[in-house]
């Protein structure tokens, strides 16, 4: 969402300002034996960090888990005691290559990263302000692993891993962050995983403005993790190569959106893959301000349709396969036109070839939506429909979609847009379709008006959001 | 990866110019002079080959191509197959069915495709010898999602497919300076391959690895089967695989070759293909290692490629030989190589029909 990215442009902006280092002399020293060629290191080593320095530990521990990351060289693993570290942890440059954190994989909260008392350098301006921002960031820094940890409160992202090829982020929890839970930004070839995000004033999940990668391609995979509680569940602006699968998408605004925006480059997104998900009760009404209080602007320019399961909004080659969809007051799953964009003007876009590729990004082209399920075994259907789609665009089809029990709602009512698998060629674009999908957002000043809500149970442990007690900004009963 | 790097040269070099006499190979005997440590150290420097640079020395290396798109009312067959290693025993039940022998066994790391389900999810089918069976009809483009999902071996691979259509950009092969991004596939790196299904693609193709180590790599079961129908024709309704091939020792770390019949060995661990009289059965039969082989099922006959009936057609490297009859002979019948040299040491199994 577009101003969420105002702390990328920090961080740039605060590397430019870095003094540039002297000229060097012109002077050189006598030339010597510069000694033998230095041995290539041996295995990777351990650093560890402990909260509680014994005596005995304290040689053997460093303070911060900066530090530690800080006298680590490349594949050097960073082991980190239980307990909470009120830190902001930046690894950053190619020096940090492959590095491994690993603080606790099979019970991440145990080792805390929290922002709520974070003291010292963090509060100046320039770079350790924005490094303020995360729990953990990686830039820079090629085939890093994140694992076994969890943060709280951080104003920007839990963990953000940005520029880099190659990324492992498992065994996570990111919760009450001021944008995103877990995020890569102009990333390529990561992996997400075994990790729960929620209460974050954005997107639980986000993987962002992934570089084109014209033949051999870095796919990245998101899988096995819960999102909830979130404005968006997952979000991917300009998404790229990712598979979202095996995972649990509930209680956010709207489940999981790749999205296209000209707020980040290379829209729209592409070849992505959405399948084997549960994506249930994204019935989250983030404006509203419970359980929790959204900061200011974190609901960006454009009202999504609060009550979404799976939305394309724009987007090309993305497959929506074998997902089990259900309880989202609006729709389950949606396609539609990116219809700002596709009103691009000359005063947003003077250059004329720009214009007709931003309006040529709006469309959906070459999706596919089947083999879907709908509902929860005959209960807990979609509200207005499960499958909604303007029509726009080319190549979209939609095939083996079903509703178990029960009866398969879509809009337009008459079907007329929904081309079966395969197809080629125009889609019966459908205006009053469209516009109706519009409505839902721009004409609903509340963002519920055409949610048809019907009944919701809970399950194995989870309660629908809006059946929750509110105490102190979250669910009674629920993580905080 | 590749970081250390060597080049082709280099890399055969090291090998002790042991790929390069894999290359010159016509008789799996000859292989003898190469021992399990060579095998050893064409892998390390495979490993080590650095990413070719894309030279374009001549004008058609500078030529773009265009991803080819299915004919009107054809469609697009996608699949999304994985590299991967895995254990492999060639004689699973260790025991020769035919002949009522105990077999020795032993398992060693074989290289094998693998059919995922969209966006490699999940696993579609067990990592296998031959690898996925990929099927078109005629005006289909055939689209291969592929990812070296491989660590273990630490080397770049590809998809080349045979028999059907494509450009220079979806050849799948290593050309040295000259390979085009499909033709080195990295650890970790995936690549579309896009092919057509032309009019002369009809019949039953190989496909199989042809990255800096190919040779070795398919011997390990990187190969599959590519079958194109015509438009709209009926599909038999048996079809039956079947890679002729070896485990050389270099390869299987046992003593001897084995002969293998989709990478198992003896009755009873080679597969049973089971059929129904009156049904349309067709194997596709492909030559699969260095040797000429035949196949010869007991009780059967059919049309062989000049259209005069044949019992034991001969089968040459990468070549396909279809057995298509409608079944009329119900039994346990042996189907086998008919080089005895072969048949001897594995390339053997069991059809059963039913009445």
């Amino acid at each position: 969402m577009p101003k969420t990215r105002t702390f990328v442009a920090l961080a740039t902006a605060a590397a430019v300002l870095v003094p540039a280092a002297p000229a060097l002399a012109a002077s050189y020293p006598a030339p010597g034996n510069p000694g033998p060629v230095a041995k290539p290191r041996g295995k990777p080593q351990t650093l560890r960090v402990c909260r509680n320095r014994t005596k005995v530990r304290r040689k053997q521990c460093f303070k911060t888990i900066q530090a530690a990351v800080d006298k680590a060289r490349p594949n050097d693993i960073v082991r980190v005691a239980p307990g909470t570290y009120r830190e902001s942890v930046l690894v950053a440059t190619k020096n940090k290559k492959g590095i491994k954190l690993i603080g606790d994989p099979r019970r991440p909260r145990r080792v805390v990263l929290e922002q709520k008392g974070l003291r010292g350098s963090f509060r100046r301006f320039g770079l350790d302000a924005v490094r303020a921002q995360n729990g953990i960031q990686i830039n820079g820094a090629d085939g890093v692993t994140v694992n076994g940890f969890s943060t709280y409160h951080y104003k920007g992202n839990g963990f953000f891993a940005v520029n880099v090829t190659g990324y492992t982020l498992t065994n996570l929890v990111a919760a009450r962050g001021g944008t995103y839970g877990i995020y890569a930004f102009n990333s390529k070839g990561g992996t997400m995983s075994n990790s729960e995000a929620y209460y974050n004033n954005d997107s639980g999940f986000y993987i962002g403005q992934t570089p084109p990668q014209p033949g051999r391609r870095l796919r990245s995979t998101i899988r096995n993790v819960k999102a909830w509680g979130n404005v968006l569940g997952f979000s991917g602006t300009n998404a790229r190569y990712v598979t979202i699968t095996d995972s649990s998408w509930y209680n956010n605004g709207l489940g999981i959106v790749p999205n296209t925006l000209t707020s980040e480059k290379y829209y729209p997104p592409s070849d992505n893959v959405i399948t084997r998900n549960r994506v249930f009760w994204n019935n989250y009404n983030y404006f509203k301000g419970a359980p929790f209080r959204l900061r200011a602007g974190a609901t960006g320019d454009i009202p999504y349709p609060i009550g979404t399961g799976i939305l394309l909004f724009g987007g090309r080659t993305t497959q929506v396969v074998g997902n089990q969809v259900y309880g989202n007051y609006l729709i389950g799953v949606g396609g539609v036109q990116q219809v700002i964009m596709a009103g691009a003007t000359a005063k947003d876009f003077p250059n004329a070839a720009e214009r007709a590729r931003v309006i040529e990004a709006s469309y959906l082209r070459g999706n596919t939506v089947k083999d879907n399920r709908f509902g929860n075994g005959g209960a807990n259907p979609n509200g207005r429909a499960d499958l909604f789609y303007d029509g726009d665009g080319s190549g979209n089809c939609f095939s083996g979609n079903t509703a178990p029990g029960g009866q398969l709602a879509v809009v337009p009512l008459d079907g007329s847009t929904f081309a079966a698998c395969p197809f080629a060629g125009a889609n019966a674009f459908s205006s009053a379709g469209q516009g109706e999908a519009l409505v839902w957002t721009v004409g609903a000043p509340n963002h519920n008006e055409f949610w048809v809500r019907k009944p919701q149970q809970p399950i194995s442990g989870i309660k629908p959001l809006e059946l929750c007690t509110v105490r102190n900004g979250a669910c009674a009963g629920q993580p905080r | 990866m590749l970081d250390s790097g060597y080049d082709r040269r280099q890399f055969l070099g090291l090998g002790a110019g042991a790929a390069g006499l894999f290359c010159s190979l016509t008789d799996a005997s000859q292989v003898t002079h190469l021992s399990a440590g060579d095998v050893g150290r064409i892998d390390a420097a495979a490993a080590g080959v650095r990413r070719p640079k894309g030279a374009r020395r001549d004008a058609v290396d500078r030529l773009s191509f265009q991803t080819p798109q299915p004919q009107p009312g054809g469609q697009v067959r996608e699949y999304w197959i994985q590299a991967t290693s895995a254990t492999w025993d060639p004689m699973p039940t260790g025991r020769d069915e035919w002949m009522g022998m105990r077999l020795p066994r032993k398992r060693f790391r074989a290289f094998l495709y693998q059919e995922m389900t969209a966006g490699f999810a999940s696993p579609k089918s067990r990592p296998s010898m031959p690898g996925p069976t990929l099927r078109a009809e005629v005006g289909d483009v055939i689209r291969v999602h592929f990812l070296n999902a491989d660590r273990r071996f630490n080397q770049a691979v590809t998809v080349h497919s045979h028999g059907v259509r494509y450009n220079p950009e979806y050849d799948g092969a290593y050309l040295g300076d000259f390979t085009r991004a499909g033709g080195f596939i990295a650890p970790g790196e995936s690549f579309t391959y896009t092919w057509e299904a032309t009019p002369d693609s009809v019949g039953a193709w190989p496909y199989h690895d042809h990255g800096p180590n190919h040779i070795i790599n398919v011997m390990r079961g990187l190969f599959g089967l590519v079958i194109v129908y015509p438009k709209g024709a009926k599909r038999p309704d048996r079809e039956f695989p079947v890679y002729l091939g070896s485990f050389l020792p270099q390869i299987s770390g046992r003593d001897d070759v084995i002969h293998t019949v989709n990478g198992r060995a003896f009755a009873g661990n080679t597969p049973t293909f089971r059929a129904k009289v009156g049904e349309d059965v067709a194997f596709y039969v492909i030559g699969g290692n260095n040797d000429f082989h035949t196949w010869h099922i007991h009780g059967h006959r059919w049309k062989g490629s000049g259209g005069a009936p044949v019992d034991d057609p001969t089968v040459g490297p990468n070549e396909t030989r279809i057995a298509r009859f409608t079944e009329d002979n119900p039994g346990r019948w042996l189907y086998h190589c008919h080089v005895f040299s072969h048949m001897d040491r594995g390339m053997a199994g069991w059809y059963l029909v039913e009445p």
